[in-house]
């Protein structure tokens, strides 16, 4: 049995399979492990891929890049607006859909954003089957969180048309989450992740609650005006100032030289995550001039620091937002192809200095890997499909404590039932207490909030008497169960005596 | 560390608990799908019991399970088994076919705990030694239902299941009571999952459709190899082994049979009945004609309006003319009466004419004078328009004798040298019309061999072919002429020369005039024998004379010439561009014009070629 993982991002498209209970990423028949989501229409054929994405310099009219930024929007949205400003590949309004015309050399054909889609999901099918030898149908597509019902829905039809048994669609950091892991082997407990996403275009940080392997979005913040391409954008800028240095020509208005000068740039810029220095390298850029300059990392980083600075401050916002300190999160996971950027990776664990960084999978592979994860959990069940319903869940309303002393007599609560844990929920805690009492107090707090400031409120104690009177310290065993409702029903047992105790709490009504 | 209770606490719930809020979660990661399964199984458990839990439930099932004692159990001979139920055998006659293998199992467990002959030995029971004890009967039960195969075997022998089909009369009355429960319950032996239901009387044709065609292609699964006669397992050799499976192969290919006939009885009788399909008919039915009559009713409809189009159409048609002839009608009516309004006027003049002439005996005494005056009356009345002749007997009534008879004078002056004008206007008429047929006489006769318009216009053209200059100019015209003419006359050099003087002192509208006349006579002849081969001459002479409309200057002329030098004959396009190098012409002109060249100059050359061949003579 094997399941398929399907990410398609606003400028490149990844596939991972999952099998034999591993999830691993597949290279294209052209040994890219990415696949960039471009599609180039030429006179009898459609070309998905690195292929098209450098014949865009002389089929630009043709070729479209960045689908996802319309697909599903309707032709008055400001994104669908933008994009079609920007996109180099005319793009109408047939009958209240955004469509690009295509010119095939005799006649001019409209093509939706689905079907641009469907073709880039058809090459991630192909990749994927190949790679498995089987013709395994059943996916997991991941989506960004902004995603509306009608993006997720056109998104969706676009995986079906191309032959996709879509499984679910998930969002992009749940499944970064989903690809370390986090919280699936042990999954009691309440942690914060961060997951930290710059994309080709797009930048999003969103914060996860993580509560008995379930998660939850917090908080989440999307900036579309910062990307690897800006990054890109920047160094070919740079690259064309050295251009004209040397050259005394202006290529800036020439665009076909300066798109042979964004491939390029994007090279170097992609070997300078990895080494000190890079060589850009032009063949006739503009009017016959080779073009050859070399760009070192500190150079780049020194180009790009105002970007840098752009990117970071996205996450210092959301965590004031939620009102949270950099302590509150345990683990930031990196995705998105320019999280690679080393000074990027430098400046996020500046920022969280105590906090595991998680960049073992390579960013851009983590979203494919974590829905191929889900679509191996998905696999052989007979239901997989949700309801808004299904999505909502009781959750415990706020921490259950119980009050305790330190060893310096001062009064501390311990946490026996986080708040936001799933309903109904039962937890184990062992408790101890000085084997010299013969009795013991179990006071439990519920922590309320109240005007921003949270204040403990009692709602039971539970009192064991006739304890057997030893050495070490006696055990009680505390077992909490919340059942959906929220009513609290609490049995402490005295491990060796077996004396136990039981209260239920009702509900407020 | 928990601390000491401290005396008189005891345990008390002292604030309720908030209740629990509902988030939205991200749907991925196993625990989330646990939650899921849990939260539809509505089982309340923390996520590490999940897998006990799923036992324990498992469990329960069991204890749930309840056994009816099969009250003669006892008293089954274990030689008699196939006709026991092993169900009931067991303790599962309430679930029969719907038991589960793990109930089956469960059951068996229970019965062996219970029955087992150690335990009711132990029991202090006396048992009947050997394979005679009614627990054999529970292990064959067990054995039979437990293999798949077996259970299938004993299913479908089922001896609680009713094979009844209800009759057509049962059926008619009470279709969906009588129908529904008898294919629920044949429902059980079909292969495929989803059974349509019968529905009931509003259900869909779709529903209905489906559910017959499913009832008409049943798979079943039903065998009877249970009620085989004989048993393979005892067969002592091969042969006998074989002839015992071809029996059993014989015996349930029968039974099945009859199965299907039964199932395909009560589908047909189902399908008679239903009145649901009667109704779907009559739907259909009426639908048709329906559609039958819109039809009709349309193309009825269509040829009534076109009829009632040509109606209107004709109807209109009629008026208009009925209109137009009633106009016509009274146009002529009015002009017949303008006319004869005028012609009483015109009457009425003459005749105060007359009278005032008379009155006037004629402006004369003399007899002789008075006549002649009478006539010249006449005349005027006769010439005269109404508007003079009111003007004059105004003149008349109003003047003296005297002056009126000046005025009459002057009229009949006037009329007479009007007469005079038109008489002298005919006479020159005629004249001239005398003068031209002269003249053509003349011009025909000229050089008294009969010159007639063909030999003429050969002679002109002729001429014009064969320029002044040209060796032996007039022997090669008359040569031409000889040759080409239709009149058949021989000519010589001295009768073309005095021709052409004579033509030439002719002056050019004449020249004209012949030229059209030769074209109208020619044109006359090209109509009466259009397919005639001689024409073929005339008419490329006409094309030339056309042409010659325009004629070529020398300046064009040089510039065609030198244009043919420069473009050979294989040259693409050649007329195209010989048309470019002479600016005047067209390349219509110019083909033309090379055509021409190309005849005078072969022409030339015959001629010329004669002449010599002569004067070799």
């Amino acid at each position: 049995m094997a399941a398929i993982g399907v990410h398609l991002g606003y400028t490149c498209a990844c596939v991972a399979v999952f099998k034999d209970g591993r999830a691993d990423v597949v290279a294209n028949d052209s040994g890219d492990r990415v696949t960039p989501a471009v599609v180039a229409f030429r006179e009898k054929e459609k070309i998905v891929g690195l292929t098209a994405k450098q014949g865009r310099i002389r089929n630009a009219t043709n070729t479209v890049v960045k689908v996802k930024q319309i697909l599903g929007r309707s032709c008055n949205d400001p994104h669908a607006q933008k994009h079609t400003a920007e996109s180099k590949c005319p793009v109408v309004n047939a009958d209240e859909m955004a469509k690009y015309e295509i010119d095939t050399g005799d006649d001019i054909k409209l093509v939706s954003p689905e079907e641009v889609a469907k073709l880039i999901f058809n090459k991630m099918k192909e990749t994927a089957q190949s790679a498995l030898g089987s013709d395994v149908n059943d996916a997991v597509i991941t989506v960004p969180f902004e995603f509306g019902v009608e993006q997720k829905n056109a998104l969706r039809h676009a995986a079906e048309a191309a032959g996709f048994n879509v499984l679910r669609l998930i969002h992009e950091p749940s499944a970064a989450l989903l690809a370390y892991g986090i919280a699936q082997d042990t999954p009691s407990g309440k942690s914060h992740a961060l997951v930290y996403k710059l994309g080709g275009t797009s930048l999003s940080v969103t914060l996860i609650e993580v509560n008995s392997g379930i998660y939850r979005v917090l908080a989440t913040q999307t900036d579309d005006s910062i990307g690897g391409e800006c990054f890109t954008e920047a160094l070919a800028q740079h690259l064309a100032s050295e251009f004209q240095r040397s050259f005394k020509h202006d290529i800036r208005g020439n665009p076909r030289a300066m798109m042979k000068l964004m491939n390029s740039a994007e090279t170097a810029k992609h070997s300078l995550s990895t080494l000190g220095s890079s060589n850009c390298f032009v063949d006739s850029l503009y009017d016959g001039m080779d073009f050859d300059c070399n760009v070192s990392r500190a150079r780049f980083e020194l180009l790009c620091s105002s970007l840098f600075n752009k990117s970071i401050q996205p996450v210092v916002s959301l965590l004031e937002q939620v009102g949270f300190s950099m302590g509150d999160i345990s683990k930031v996971v990196l995705c998105g192809g320019s999280a690679r950027i080393p000074k990027l990776q430098q400046m996020i664990r500046d920022l969280f200095p105590d906090v595991e960084l998680l960049n073992s999978i390579p960013p851009d592979e983590v979203i494919p890997v974590g829905a191929a994860i889900e679509a191996g959990i998905l696999l052989g069940k007979d239901s997989s499909t949700l309801d808004d319903e299904t999505l909502t869940v009781e959750c415990c309303a706020s921490d259950i404590t119980v009050k305790e002393v330190n060893d310096s007599g001062a009064d501390i609560y311990t946490v026996l039932l986080p708040s936001g844990t799933p309903l109904p929920a039962r937890r184990h805690h062992t408790l101890h207490c000085p084997g010299t009492g013969s009795s013991v107090c179990l006071e439990l707090y519920q922590s309320v909030q109240n005007n921003c400031a949270t204040e403990a409120k009692k709602v039971a104690q539970i009192i064991l008497k006739d304890l057997v009177k030893k050495e070490e310290n006696h055990d009680i065993l505390a077992v909490l169960t919340m059942k959906r409702d929220g009513s609290l029903h609490v049995t402490c047992t005295e491990a060796t005596t077996g004396k136990s105790e039981a209260v239920t709490i009702e509900v407020a009504s | 560390m928990l601390k000491e209770a401290l005396d008189g606490q005891i345990t008390v719930v002292c604030n309720p608990v908030a209740g629990s809020v509902q988030f939205q979660v991200e749907p991925v990661g196993r625990w989330f799908e646990a939650y899921l399964k849990r939260r539809t199984r509505n089982v309340s458990a923390s996520f590490q019991e999940l897998e006990d839990e799923k036992e324990l439930s498992e469990e329960s099932e069991d204890e749930e399970l309840q056994l009816e004692e099969f009250p003669m159990l006892k008293t089954l001979d274990p030689k008699d088994w196939k006709n026991q139920d092993h169900y009931a055998v067991l303790g599962l006659a309430h679930l029969r076919y719907k038991a589960t293998q793990k109930q089956i199992k469960a059951a068996h467990k229970a019965m062996v705990l219970k029955h087992h002959p150690d335990k009711r030995k132990a029991a202090g029971e006396q048992i009947v030694e050997g394979d005679n004890d009614y627990f054999t009967c529970i292990t064959k039960a067990c054995e039979i239902l437990s293999d798949p195969v077996k259970r299938r075997a004993f299913d479908s022998v089922d001896p609680t299941f009713d094979n009844a089909v209800p009759s057509k009369s049962e059926g008619k009355e009470n279709f969906f009571d009588v129908f529904a429960p008898v294919f629920e319950r044949n429902s059980r032996w079909t292969s495929k999952k989803h059974v349509p239901k019968l529905g009931n009387m509003s259900s869909s044709f779709e529903d209905v459709d489906a559910f017959y065609s499913f009832w008409y292609n049943f798979d079943s699964w039903r065998e009877f190899s249970y009620l085989d006669e004989e048993e393979k397992e005892k067969a002592e050799c091969r042969d006998e082994r074989r002839w015992i499976e071809k029996q059993n192969r014989a015996a349930r290919a029968q039974r099945k049979k009859e199965e299907m006939n039964r199932i395909r009885t009560l589908v047909d009788t189902a399908y008679s009945c239903d009145p649901r399909i009667k109704k779907f008919k009559d739907d259909e039915k009426a639908r048709k004609e329906a559609e039958k009559k819109a039809k009709a009713d349309a193309k009825r409809k269509e040829h009534e309006e076109r009829e009632r189009i040509k109606q209107a159409e004709l109807e209109a048609e009629r008026l208009r003319k009925e209109k137009e002839e009633e106009e016509a009608k009274q146009a002529a009516l009015q002009a017949r009466k303008e006319k004869e309004v005028q012609k009483k006027a015109i009457k009425k003049e003459r005749q105060k004419l007359r009278t005032i002439c008379k009155n006037w005996s004629y402006f004369s005494e003399n007899e002789s004078e008075s006549v002649k005056m009478m006539e010249e009356v006449e005349k005027l009345c006769d010439r005269l328009e109404l508007t003079s002749l009111q003007t004059l007997n105004e003149v008349l009534a109003s003047s003296t004798k005297e002056e009126s008879k000046a005025a009459v004078e002057k009229q009949i002056q006037e009329v007479n040298a009007q007469l005079q004008k038109e008489k002298e206007e005919a006479e020159a008429k005629a004249r001239q019309l005398s003068k031209s047929s002269e003249q053509m006489n003349a011009g025909a006769g000229i050089g008294g061999k009969g010159w007639n318009e063909d030999d003429l216009q050969l002679l002109i053209k002729a001429v014009n072919l064969f320029p002044a200059g040209t060796n032996a100019r007039w022997e090669v015209i008359a040569n031409y002429m000889n040759l080409h003419s239709t009149s058949g006359i021989k000519r010589n050099a001295k009768d073309v020369i005095n021709k052409a003087k004579n033509l030439q002192k002719l002056d050019p509208h004449q020249k004209d005039e012949i030229n059209k006349k030769a074209f109208e006579k020619f044109k006359k002849e090209h109509n009466a024998v259009p397919q005639n081969v001689d024409n073929a001459v005339p008419s490329e002479r006409f094309d030339a004379a056309s042409a010659d409309a325009a004629p070529w200057t020398t300046e064009e002329q040089k510039l065609l010439e030198q244009a043919l030098k420069t473009f050979p004959v294989n040259t693409p396009e050649r007329w195209e561009k010989i048309a470019e190098a002479v600016p005047s012409r067209s390349k219509k002109d110019c083909m033309k014009r090379y055509k021409e060249l190309v005849e005078m100059v072969k022409a030339k050359k015959a001629a010329q070629e004669q002449v010599t061949a002569k004067s070799k003579k």
